[in-house]
C-alpha cells in the first residue's frame, strides 16, 4: 500500500504540558472512508492527539500529512480548510443561540441589505441545514434555542456543524459517554451512513463494544505512548482490554451478596422547582435500605442533580418529604442534614466539592472544622486540622506535591476527588450520595472510587448512586431507578433489568 | 407646563450621553470581559478630546461648534487607545477584570489631572486643571416642537444627541445583526465554541474592549461640552459607575439599557424641575438630586433577581482549558 | 552552543525567576519587583520632563519626615512631617481594610466613601458641635458613632445582595451618590461656614488628633487614629486567619457554591462582612474628617476611597501587607506637595505613579506564572542525560 491511500498521517507526535507527556513519539495512519477508532483509557494522549489535527494545539516535535501533503495547523480554521470537523467531547454551543447560529457560527452567510448593509442570513442557512440533516438522518430544528435542547440533540448539531463546512474527516470525540443504548445505536447508524458517504472518520472512545461494532481499525495509547494499531475484525474483546490497559484486566465485578438493613432514606412525593420557576423533580417516591446501592439512571437534565441537591439541602424542597432514619430532614439545613448523617459527592468536584484556592488540609476538614478539636470557642486549632489531614492523606492515598499544604488547585483530578471521597465517606454517613462520582477520571482512578463505594455498601450505609454511564449503573447497582423528565419512570431490581429496557425508560417510553 | 417640558429636554440631554456609555459597557461585558473602567475610559476620552479642541482653538480660530465635532472624534479615539490598557490586562495578562477596572479608573484620573496641570501651562501660560470649552449650541425641529408635551423632545436637542442616536443604532445593528456581532455575543457566552469555530476570541475581546472605551469617551466628551463648560477633574462625577449600573439594569440587552437611561435622565431632571416647581430654595436641590438613585435602588428591589450576566464574562480565556 | 553572555543572561533571568516564584515569599517579592517596575518607569517618566529622579524620591520621603528637608519653619522638624504622615495613613489603613474584609468574601465595597463621608458627618453634627463634652467622652463617642453609622451602611448593602441579588457595586454607587447628596444639602443649609464654604470646625475635644503638641521640641499633630488603624489591621488579621468566623468568610469569598455546600450560611456571612467591612470604613471616616481635618466640604466624597482600594491590591488584600502598601502610598501621596515645590513637576505626579505601581500590580499573577512557566522550561530544556531513566517512561524526552 502507498502513502496515496492515506488521507491522515501523523508521524512521530511528541507533545509536552507542564508536568506531563502527552503524546510521546506517536505515529498513526488512517486511510480514506474507514472508521478508525483511538482507543486508550482517560488521559492515555487521545484527546490532546486528535487536538493536534484539530488544531487546537501544535505538536512540540512530528509532522502532520493531511492527503500526502505536510500541513501545519495554527489554528482550527486551518484544519477546517483541509475539511477537517471534531464533535469534542464537551459540545462547544453557545446556549442562548439558536441550532442553526451555533452550526454557522464562524462561517456565517453574509447577504446585504439595501445593498449596502452586510447582515447574517440565517434565513438561507436554515434552509441548507434542514436539507442536510434530512439526508444524514440527523433530525434538528434549526431554530430551536440550544438551552432548550437535550443532549443529543446537541451532539447532532456538533455533527451538523462539520457537515455545514463540507468536512471530509470527522472525529469523534468520546461521543457515546452521556447516550441512551438507543441513542447510541442511533449514533453508529449514522457513523456507518457517514462513511458510505465517503467520510473518514475518527472515533475516540474507551468502550470497546462500540469499536467492535462499527470501526474498521483500531489504534491503542497508553499512558501517551502508541501500544499498536489493530485490526479489528481479528481481534478479541479481551485482548484490546489488556492492550489498553497493559495488564489483565478482570471484567468480573467484585461486589458481595447484598445485606439489606432498615430503611434508612425513604423519599416521598418530592416535587423541587429551580430558580426559573420550573418543576425539575415530579412527586418522586423512593427508599434506600441499608447496605444497599440505589442507582439513578437518565439522560443528562433529567433532574437528577436537582433530586441530590434537595435531599442533601442545597435547593429547597417544594413539596413532599425526606426522611433519614425515621426523622424528617425535608426542612433542615445543609448542616442539620449532614450532622444527620448525609453524605455528599457532589456532580461538579471544582464548583461544589473543594475550595481550589485553599490548601489540601482546609479542604478535608471541611465536614468538622467548626467542631471541638478543630477550633475551640471560634477559634481554629490547626494543629488538630494537620492531624486529621495527614490521616486521611495516608488512609486514601491522596497525592500531591507538598502534602497537605497543596493548593487543591494544582492536584489533579482523581485526587481533588480521592480528597473529597475521603473527607465524605470519613464521616461514616448513614447515606451518601454519589453524583458522577467518576466523571472524567482515568482508569485506575475510577476502579479506587468504586472500591470505596462497595466498601461503604459493606459497612451498612445506604448509598444514592448518579450517573450518567449506565454500565457505571449496571456495575454497582443493587436497585435501579430510571428518571425521566423528574419523575422516577421505574424503579426495579438491578438484576431484573436489561440496559436495553433502562435505555427506553431513559427516553421516557414507558408503554412496554 | 414649563416643568415638565424642561423636564424632558434636559432629562434627554442627560440620558443620552449616558446612554452611549452604558453601549459601550454592554460591547464589552458581551465579550466576556467585565467594565468597571467606564468612568476612566470617559475621562480619558474627554481629555483627549479637550486637548485637540483647545489646540484647535488657539491655533486656528475654530468656534466652539465646530471644534466640537473634532473633540468627539478624537475622544473616541483617545478613549479607545486607553482601552487597549485594560485590554491587555484582562485579555494579554489574564488580570482580575474587575481589579483592572478600579486600577484603569485610579490612573485615568491622575493621568488626566497631571496632564491638564501640565499642559494648561503651556496653553495659557499659567498652570490650572482645567480646559475651558464652552457650551454646545442646541437646536429645535420647527413644527414638531410646537406639539404639546412630546414637542419638548424636539426642543432645545444638542446636536450631539443625534449624533449619538445615529450611532447607538448602527451598534445596534452591528451587535445583534452582523457576524462580527454574533461572534462577539458568543465570545461572552462560549468563547470555547467561538475558538472551535475558527474565530480569534482574544481579538474580538480586545476590539469589544476598544470600542467600549472609544465610546465612553464620546458620552464624557459630551458631559463635558454640556454639564460642565469644561474639561477638568469634576469630569469624574461616577457617571461611568452609573453607566454600568444602567447596563446591568437593562440586563445587558441595548435597548431596555436606552429606556433605563432615559429613565435615569427624567428622574434626574425631574428631581430638579419638582424643586423649582415648588419653589424651594436651590438648596432643596441637592436632595431632589438623589431621586434617580433613590428610584433605582427600589426598581432593583423586583428586577434584580432576573438578572443574567453573559455567562463567560470575567473569565480570561484559556486557550488550553477544555 | 551558546555564547558566555547568552549564559549569563539565562542565569539572570532564571534568578529572578526563582526569587519571583519562590513558595515562601512570593507574596513579598512579587510586589517588591513591582514596585521597582515601577521606580524604573517613573525615573524614566521624570526624565523625560527634564527632572532628576533621585531628588524626587529623595524628597518623597523628606515631605513625609523619613529624611531632612533642606529647611524648616519655626517649632517643627522631621518628626513633626513624621506625625503628620501617620495623620494621613490611619485613615487610608483603616480604609484599605473595609475593602479587605469585603474582598475577603467575595465582595467589592466601592462605598467606602460614602461610607465615610456619613459617619464623619454624624460624628461632626453629634459630637464634634456638642461644645459642652470633654475628650474623655467625645472621643470615644465619635468612634462609637462611626462604627455605628457605617456598619448600618454595610448591613444595608449586604442585605440587598443577599435578599434581592442586588449587585453591591451598584448599589453602594447608588448610596454613595444619595449619602453625597443628602449630606451636602444639610451641611450647606445648616452647618456652613459662610467663610470657608465648609463645615463648620468642630470642638478640639472630639477631635482624634491631638494637634500642635509638643514633641521632641517640635509641634506635632498627634494622631490616636494610628494606634486603632494598626490594632485594627492586627485584629482583621486575627478574625480572618484564625476564627471560625474568618474562615467561614474566606470560603465564602473563594467559591459561594461550595460554601454553600459545607453548610455555611452564605446569607448571613454576607450581610456580617459587609456590615464588618462598613464598620471599619466608619472608623475611617471619624479619623479622617475628625482627625486629619476638621471639616466636611459639602458634596464630595473623599478621594480616599478609592485610593484604599489601590492601597488593599497593592498589599495583596491582606492585612498586613494593607499597612506596608498604605505607608508607600502615603508617602507618595502626602509627599507630593513637597516633592512639586522641589523638583517642579506638578504634584499630581504622585498620583500617576501610584496609578503606574497599582497596574503593575494587577500583573503579579501574570508574572509570577510567566517566572514559572520559564524555569520550567529551562528545567525541560536541559539535556536528558542529566536525570536519564530514574524516573519512569513519563520522563522521556526527545532531544
Amino acid at each position: 500500500m502507498t502513502d496515496q491511500n492515506y488521507i491522515v498521517e501523523m508521524k512521530h507526535i511528541t507533545k509536552r504540558f507542564p508536568g506531563i507527556l502527552a503524546n510521546d513519539d506517536v505515529t498513526i495512519q488512517v486511510r480514506q472512508g474507514e472508521i478508525y477508532a483511538l482507543l486508550g483509557e482517560n488521559g492515555a494522549g487521545k484527546s490532546t492527539l486528535m487536538s493536534m489535527l484539530y488544531g487546537l494545539y501544535e505538536p512540540d516535535d512530528g509532522e502532520i500529512l493531511i492527503r500526502g501533503r505536510k500541513v501545519r495547523f495554527k489554528s482550527a480554521s486551518d484544519a477546517a480548510d483541509q475539511n477537517i470537523g471534531m464533535v469534542h467531547q464537551h459540545f462547544k454551543l453557545v446556549e442562548n443561540y439558536t441550532v442553526g447560529e451555533n452550526i454557522v457560527l464562524g462561517i456565517e452567510p453574509m447577504k446585504k441589505a439595501f445593498g449596502l448593509f452586510p447582515y447574517v442570513d440565517m434565513r438561507e442557512a436554515n434552509e441548507r441545514i434542514r436539507a442536510l440533516s434530512k439526508s444524514y438522518f440527523l433530525e434538528v430544528d434549526p431554530t430551536d434555542v440550544i438551552a432548550d435542547v437535550g443532549v443529543s440533540t446537541c451532539q447532532r448539531v456538533e455533527i451538523l456543524k462539520m457537515l455545514y463546512r463540507d468536512a471530509e474527516i470527522l472525529i469523534f470525540d468520546e461521543p457515546t459517554a452521556i447516550l441512551t443504548p438507543q441513542e447510541v445505536e442511533y449514533l453508529l447508524r449514522v457513523m456507518r451512513e457517514l462513511r458510505r458517504g465517503g467520510k473518514t472518520i475518527i472515533l475516540i472512545t474507551h468502550k470497546i463494544e462500540e469499536i467492535k461494532r462499527v470501526a474498521d481499525r483500531c489504534a491503542i495509547l497508553r499512558r501517551g505512548k502508541l501500544i499498536g494499531v489493530l485490526d479489528v475484525a481479528e481481534t478479541t474483546t479481551q485482548e484490546m482490554a489488556n492492550l489498553m490497559v497493559g495488564r489483565n484486566v478482570d471484567l468480573q465485578s467484585r461486589k458481595t451478596e447484598a445485606y439489606f438493613g432498615e430503611k434508612v432514606l425513604e423519599v416521598d412525593a418530592l416535587s423541587v422547582r429551580n430558580d426559573d420557576r420550573v418543576q425539575v423533580v415530579r412527586n418522586v417516591s423512593f427508599d434506600i435500605r441499608a447496605g444497599e446501592i440505589f442507582a439513578i439512571a437518565g439522560v443528562s437534565g433529567n433532574g437528577q442533580t436537582e433530586l441530590a441537591d434537595a435531599i442533601a439541602g442545597l435547593m429547597r424542597v417544594e413539596s413532599g418529604t425526606i426522611r433519614l432514619n425515621g426523622r424528617d430532614i425535608t426542612r433542615g439545613n445543609i448542616r442539620e442534614r449532614t450532622e444527620a448523617g448525609v453524605g455528599y459527592i457532589p456532580e461538579d468536584r471544582q464548583k461544589y466539592g473543594v475550595f481550589l484556592d485553599f490548601d489540601l488540609c482546609s479542604n478535608l476538614c471541611l465536614r468538622r472544622y467548626y467542631k471541638a478539636p478543630f477550633s475551640k470557642n471560634g477559634i481554629l486549632d490547626f494543629d488538630a486540622f494537620g492531624r486529621y489531614a495527614d490521616e486521611l492523606i495516608d488512609d486514601y492515598d491522596v497525592r500531591s506535591a507538598q502534602g497537605r499544604k497543596t493548593s487543591v488547585r494544582s492536584m489533579s483530578g482523581g485526587n481533588q476527588q480521592k480528597a473529597i471521597v475521603a473527607r465524605e465517606i470519613e464521616e461514616h454517613s448513614a447515606l451518601i450520595i454519589f453524583v458522577q462520582p467518576t466523571r472524567g477520571l482515568d482508569m485506575g482512578a475510577i476502579e479506587n472510587i468504586h472500591k470505596q463505594i462497595l466498601a461503604e455498601r459493606e459497612r451498612g450505609a445506604a448509598i444514592l448512586l448518579i450517573s450518567l454511564e449506565l454500565d457505571e449503573v449496571m456495575e454497582l447497582a443493587d436497585t435501579i431507578g430510571v428518571i425521566y423528565n423528574g419523575s422516577l419512570l421505574k424503579i426495579a431490581e438491578a438484576s431484573a433489568l436489561t440496559s436495553q429496557e433502562i435505555g427506553q425508560y431513559m427516553m421516557g417510553v414507558t408503554a412496554n | 407646563m414649563n416643568y415638565v417640558h424642561n423636564m424632558i429636554t434636559d432629562g434627554l440631554a442627560f440620558a443620552i450621553p449616558l446612554f452611549i456609555m452604558a453601549v459601550g459597557g454592554i460591547f464589552s461585558e458581551k465579550s466576556g470581559v467585565i467594565n468597571l473602567a467606564i468612568e476612566g475610559f470617559q475621562g480619558f476620552g474627554a481629555f483627549c478630546g479637550a486637548l485637540l479642541a483647545t489646540v484647535l482653538g488657539m491655533y486656528t480660530g475654530m468656534g466652539t461648534q465646530t471644534t466640537l465635532y473634532f473633540a468627539l472624534a478624537m475622544a473616541f479615539v483617545g478613549g479607545s487607545l486607553y482601552a487597549t490598557l485594560h485590554g491587555l490586562l484582562c485579555i494579554r495578562f489574564n488580570a482580575d477584570q474587575v481589579i483592572s477596572g478600579v486600577v484603569i479608573n485610579i490612573l485615568g484620573v491622575s493621568l488626566t489631572t497631571f496632564l491638564t496641570s501640565q499642559l494648561s501651562g503651556v496653553f495659557y501660560g499659567s498652570a490650572s486643571n482645567k480646559f475651558t470649552l464652552g457650551v454646545s449650541d442646541r437646536f429645535s425641529v420647527p413644527g414638531l416642537k410646537s406639539v404639546p408635551v412630546l414637542g419638548a423632545v424636539f426642543t432645545n436637542i444638542y446636536p450631539f444627541e443625534i449624533i449619538i442616536l445615529v450611532i447607538c443604532t448602527y451598534l445596534w445593528y452591528l451587535m445583534y445583526k452582523t457576524r462580527f456581532g454574533m461572534r462577539l455575543r458568543a465570545c461572552g457566552d462560549h468563547p470555547q465554541a467561538v475558538d472551535a469555530a475558527g474565530g480569534d476570541v482574544a481579538r474580538t475581546r480586545f476590539i469589544a474592549v476598544m470600542i467600549s472605551g472609544g465610546l465612553a469617551g464620546i458620552g464624557g466628551m459630551c458631559f463635558a461640552y454640556s454639564l460642565l463648560s469644561q474639561f477638568s477633574p469634576s469630569i469624574y462625577l461616577g457617571y461611568g459607575y452609573l453607566a454600568i449600573a444602567a447596563l446591568i439594569f437593562g440586563n445587558w440587552s441595548i435597548l431596555p439599557t436606552f429606556f433605563v437611561c432615559v429613565f435615569f435622565g427624567l428622574a434626574r431632571a425631574g428631581g430638579y424641575q419638582l424643586c423649582l416647581f415648588m419653589g424651594l430654595s436651590s438648596q432643596y436641590t441637592n436632595l431632589f438630586m438623589t431621586f434617580p438613585y433613590v428610584l433605582t435602588l427600589l426598581l432593583l428591589l423586583f428586577f434584580s433577581k432576573r438578572n443574567r450576566p453573559p455567562r463567560a464574562a470575567g473569565e480570561p480565556y484559556d486557550k488550553g482549558k477544555r | 552552543m551558546k555564547t558566555i553572555s547568552n549564559d549569563f543572561g539565562v542565569k539572570i533571568k532564571s534568578a529572578l525567576a526563582r526569587f519571583l516564584v519562590n513558595e515562601k515569599w512570593t507574596r513579598l517579592t512579587v510586589p517588591l519587583f513591582c514596585i521597582a517596575l515601577t521606580a524604573l518607569l517613573s525615573s524614566i517618566l521624570l526624565l523625560i520632563l527634564g527632572k532628576n529622579p533621585l531628588t524626587a524620591f529623595y524628597s518623597f520621603l523628606a515631605g513625609n519626615g523619613f529624611a531632612a528637608k533642606a529647611k524648616y519653619g519655626a517649632g517643627v522638624g522631621m518628626i513633626s512631617d513624621f506625625f503628620q504622615f501617620l495623620n494621613i495613613m490611619a485613615p487610608l489603613l483603616l480604609a484599605a481594610l473595609a475593602f479587605i474584609f469585603a474582598y475577603r468574601c467575595g465582595l467589592f465595597n466601592i462605598g467606602i466613601s460614602g461610607q465615610m463621608l456619613l459617619s464623619g458627618f454624624l460624628a461632626t453634627i453629634w459630637v464634634g458641635y456638642a461644645k459642652e463634652l470633654s475628650g474623655g467622652i467625645a472621643k470615644p463617642l465619635v468612634l462609637g458613632i462611626g462604627l455605628i453609622a457605617g456598619g448600618i451602611i454595610g448591613t444595608i448593602v449586604g442585605y440587598l445582595k443577599y435578599k434581592f441579588n442586588i449587585h453591591e457595586v451598584v448599589s453602594t454607587i447608588m448610596i454613595n451618590y444619595i449619602i453625597s447628596y443628602v449630606t451636602g444639602f444639610y451641611i450647606n443649609s445648616y452647618y456652613v461656614d459662610q467663610v470657608s464654604r465648609s463645615s463648620k470646625v468642630i470642638s478640639t475635644a472630639s477631635r482624634l488628633t491631638f494637634t500642635k503638641t509638643m514633641v521632641l521640641g517640635n509641634y506635632c499633630n498627634v494622631p490616636l487614629g494610628i494606634l486603632i488603624a494598626i490594632g485594627m489591621a492586627f485584629l482583621v488579621r486575627f478574625i480572618l486567619e484564625r476564627t471560625v468566623f474568618g474562615f467561614e468568610l474566606k470560603a465564602v469569598g473563594s467559591n459561594r457554591n461550595c460554601a454553600l455546600y459545607t453548610g455555611i450560611n452564605v446569607g448571613r456571612q454576607i450581610v456580617y462582612s459587609m456590615m464588618i467591612s462598613g464598620m471599619l470604613a466608619g472608623l475611617a471616616g471619624v479619623t479622617y474628617y475628625l482627625g486629619f481635618t476638621n471639616t466636611i466640604i459639602p458634596k464630595t466624597l473623599p478621594g480616599m476611597g478609592y485610593d484604599a482600594i489601590a492601597t488593599a491590591l497593592l498589599g495583596n488584600a491582606s492585612p498586613i501587607g494593607a499597612i506596608l502598601s498604605s505607608v508607600l502610598i502615603t508617602i507618595f501621596q502626602n509627599g507630593s506637595s513637597y516633592m512639586s515645590s522641589m523638583v517642579g513637576v506638578a504634584k499630581e505626579i504622585a498620583s500617576v505613579i501610584t496609578g503606574i505601581l497599582l497596574l503593575f500590580s494587577a500583573c503579579g499573577q501574570y508574572f509570577r506564572t510567566v517566572a514559572s512557566a520559564y524555569l520550567r522550561d529551562l528545567a525541560e530544556a536541559r539535556p536528558v542525560r542529566h536525570e536519564s531513566g530514574e524516573e519512569g517512561e513519563e520522563n522521556e524526552l526527545r532531544p
